[in-house]
């Protein structure tokens, strides 16, 4: 008993001290969800003039090389604080093609 | 020792810190990037000296120009990453668990015991079907030499009516201490995109304990079962089972209904995800329905019918048991099997993405007193049913022969419901409320176990020889519907570093939810007749890794947690003497665990 509480206290120790990282970090995918919604879909919907898009349709590097080097048309998101698409890019990264999904049939 | 394990776990944990390995296919898609990046910024570059040029009557350079040969270059290297892109037709992706585990067992108590039918049995022995006491040889003669005991208290009297026939003299109880415990478990992941609207998913699991993959325990619980419902959730060996593998055909002929076909996943529902620290694991809630089973789903989302978010409806229909392949001696001679099929609806009444509401409700028709599966042979119980047998066991105490089982008799039906209400906060703070309900309802017949929520009956017969007299069951002792109902609940915080969790299960005495396929080695935590706590610490090492250190306490109430077959009785009443279990029972007991995860 006394190893498995030593075990376990060493477990806890080294994981403490071990580094974290975040790959996309600080935006609020709530709220992006709420922007992607209300200011990209109409555009990317099936029958939108921007093509059909979900967060599915890119990895999340590619949605932080996408969001990193501004590759939208501007006048678009002009209307979008800085905030506004951190919130979104973030949304997008965690629903990417390469991100956990839900288990789910249909 | 200790410091092996010590040297052990810091190399184990050492391993965060290095970053995730970079396969060959990434490694030369990142250097294609680069170049096309470069090749941009040349092309850039040129078109900002064709304009600026312009009027000038200056020509720009050809030295920012890629060549023929690199443009041709990056067109076969393209090709060749195309062609390896279309052949690779199967995404993998998957996790590797470690864990170690600390159980810890209180007053475990073996009690058997059957009822038996004395008058019937008085009657028998009267009238000389089991031959004459006087004859040394008869069946009856027999008999009572190898229970004096009971033979002097049918002598006097006392056994009458249908009474307890105990298998020992008093209840053994005990603890178990296994300090050490440890388990991995992999699980791959399979996505196939088949056609526009088709897609396949599956899962392949393999769950095994250290230093042991022969797939087959001992026969102590329901738990150590190895059957169709639990075989990936049951530590069974190093070999990959498939937990799950169906196609989903979606909005066919534009209709929006899905058709979803195969190996269900059924396993891991809401709200269960968070103490495992991944999203949502299944479909079905899982404080009721948490079994790997086959079938199919036939779902709609209504969200654009009723503007409700996440709204899904889905009704699902499965078959848990085969009745006539591969059962019984030769061509199926054992009628009193039937096929174990499932249907019910299964809601996703709202989900938003932080608020989930979901509804399950589904009944069983036909259960069968057990399932297909293979099981090593406790010896005990060679004493009990089989005296001949066990005198030859005793001299291989050591060896146990591997044999598959299956149910004797079709028991009744069941009806389950369950609700799960979970939210997240915009705080970070997650917290779920579940409540499920069961009925039994049995038919009044009986296998070996007993019968549906109720014991069996046994009668004194004679073997077909007329050499020995045999204990058959031949009916249950009651056949009322019986009511369960389960409660879970339960939250997640942030903490440095990660999550800090708390939860509490409790389920009444005939509460028998289809939870059998949570892999927590003491039990399934929400199949029991009793209370469980559980707290969590889940260190995010990194998005990819996290660790989870927990301590789960089980206090059963009743016994037979986790099975439809049996009466459930007072756990007290067990070590106590006044009632009886043909498996071993728990009072109490805690589990404390740490594990890495690693995800990929």
């Amino acid at each position: 008993m006394q190893r498995i509480v030593k075990a376990v206290a060493i477990c806890a120790l080294l994981a403490f001290m071990a580094g974290t990282s975040l790959a996309a970090d600080g935006g609020n995918p709530r709220k992006g969800k709420h922007l992607y919604k209300k200011s990209c879909k109409d555009c990317h919907s099936a029958d939108g003039a921007g093509g059909e898009l979900t967060p599915m349709s890119k990895t999340q590097a590619q949605w932080d090389r996408f969001f990193d080097k501004n590759q939208h048309d501007q006048q678009a998101w002009e209307k979008l604080s800085e905030k506004d698409l951190k919130d979104i890019q973030q949304f997008l990264y965690d629903h990417a093609a390469d991100s956990p999904q839900p288990q789910t049939c249909g | 020792m200790k410091r092996f394990v010590n040297l052990g776990l810091i190399a184990l944990l050492a391993l965060p810190a290095t970053t995730l390995a970079t396969t060959p296919e990434e490694a030369a898609l990142q250097q294609l990037q680069q170049q096309i990046e470069k090749l941009s910024a040349e092309l850039e570059a040129l078109s900002k000296k064709v304009e600026a040029s312009k009027g000038t009557g200056e020509q720009p350079t050809a030295a920012a120009q890629p060549t023929p040969d690199e443009f041709k270059e990056l067109e076969k290297r393209l090709d060749k990453v195309e062609r390896h892109a279309t052949l690779d037709r199967i995404e993998f992706s998957g996790d590797l668990r470690g864990r170690v585990h600390s159980l810890h067992y209180q007053d475990v108590t073996f009690n058997p015991g059957v009822q038996v039918d004395f008058d019937r049995f008085g009657a028998d022995a009267m009238s000389g079907a089991f031959g004459s006491p006087a004859d040394p040889n008869s069946p009856l003669a027999q008999m009572m030499a190898a229970n004096p005991g009971l033979a002097s208290m049918f002598a006097n009297g006392q056994l009458q009516g249908i009474g307890p026939f105990p298998f020992l003299a008093m209840p053994k109880t005990y603890n178990i201490n296994n300090d050490i415990l440890y388990n991995s478990r992999l699980r791959l992941n399979m996505k196939a995109k088949v056609w526009d609207n088709v897609k396949f998913s599956g899962r392949l699991n393999m769950y095994k304990n250290w230093g042991d993959s022969t797939g087959v325990k001992v026969f102590d619980s329901w738990n150590s079962f190895t059957m169709d419902g639990t075989s990936s959730s049951s530590t069974s060996g190093d070999g990959l089972h498939v937990d799950r593998a169906y196609f989903d055909w979606s909005n066919i002929g534009g209709s929006g209904v899905y058709l979803s076909i195969g190996r269900r996943p059924s396993t891991y529902g809401p709200p269960t995800e968070f103490r495992e620290n991944e999203m949502r694991g299944g479909t079905p809630t899982g404080n009721v329905m948490n079994l790997n089973f086959d079938g199919i789903t036939i779902g709609r989302s209504l969200e654009d019918w009723t503007g409700i978010e996440g709204m899904v409806a889905r009704f699902c229909y499965g078959q848990g048991f085969e009745s006539e392949w591969g059962n019984g001696e030769l061509f199926n001679n054992l009628e009193k099997l039937k096929d174990t099929h499932f249907a019910g609806f299964n809601f996703d009444l709202y989900n938003d993405g932080s608020n989930f509401l979901q509804a399950t409700i589904f009944t069983a028709q036909d259960i069968n007193d057990g399932f297909k599966g293979l099981i090593a042979f406790p010896t005990e119980y060679g004493a009990f049913f089989a005296p001949t047998l066990y005198n030859d066991m005793q001299k291989f105490p050591n060896f146990n022969f591997v044999t598959r089982v299956q149910p004797s008799t079709t028991i009744g039906d069941m009806n389950l419901a369950g609700l799960v209400f979970s939210r997240e906060e915009e705080n970070g703070l997650k917290w779920f409320t579940s409540a499920g309900w069961t009925q039994l309802r049995p038919n009044g017949k009986a296998g070996m176990f007993g019968g549906m929520g109720s014991d069996a009956i046994f009668q004194a017969q004679l073997n077909s020889t007329g050499t020995e007299i045999m204990m058959v069951p031949v009916s249950a002792d009651d056949d009322k519907n019986r009511n369960g109902y389960g409660v879970y609940v339960g939250m997640q915080v942030p903490a440095p570093m990660g999550k800090f969790g708390l939860e509490y299960n409790y389920g009444s005495k005939y509460w028998t939810p289809f939870t059998q396929g949570q892999d927590d080695p003491v039990d399934s935590k929400l199949a029991t007749r009793g209370h469980v706590g559980e707290a969590y610490y889940i260190v995010e090492i990194n998005p990819r890794m996290f660790l989870k250190m927990s301590g789960i306490y089980y206090d059963y109430e009743y016994s037979g947690s986790g099975s439809p077959v049996g009466k459930p009785k007072k756990i007290d009443d067990i070590e106590k003497g006044n009632a009886y279990s043909m498996l071993p029972v728990i009072d109490t007991a805690y589990d404390l665990n740490a594990s890495l995860t690693v995800q990929f």
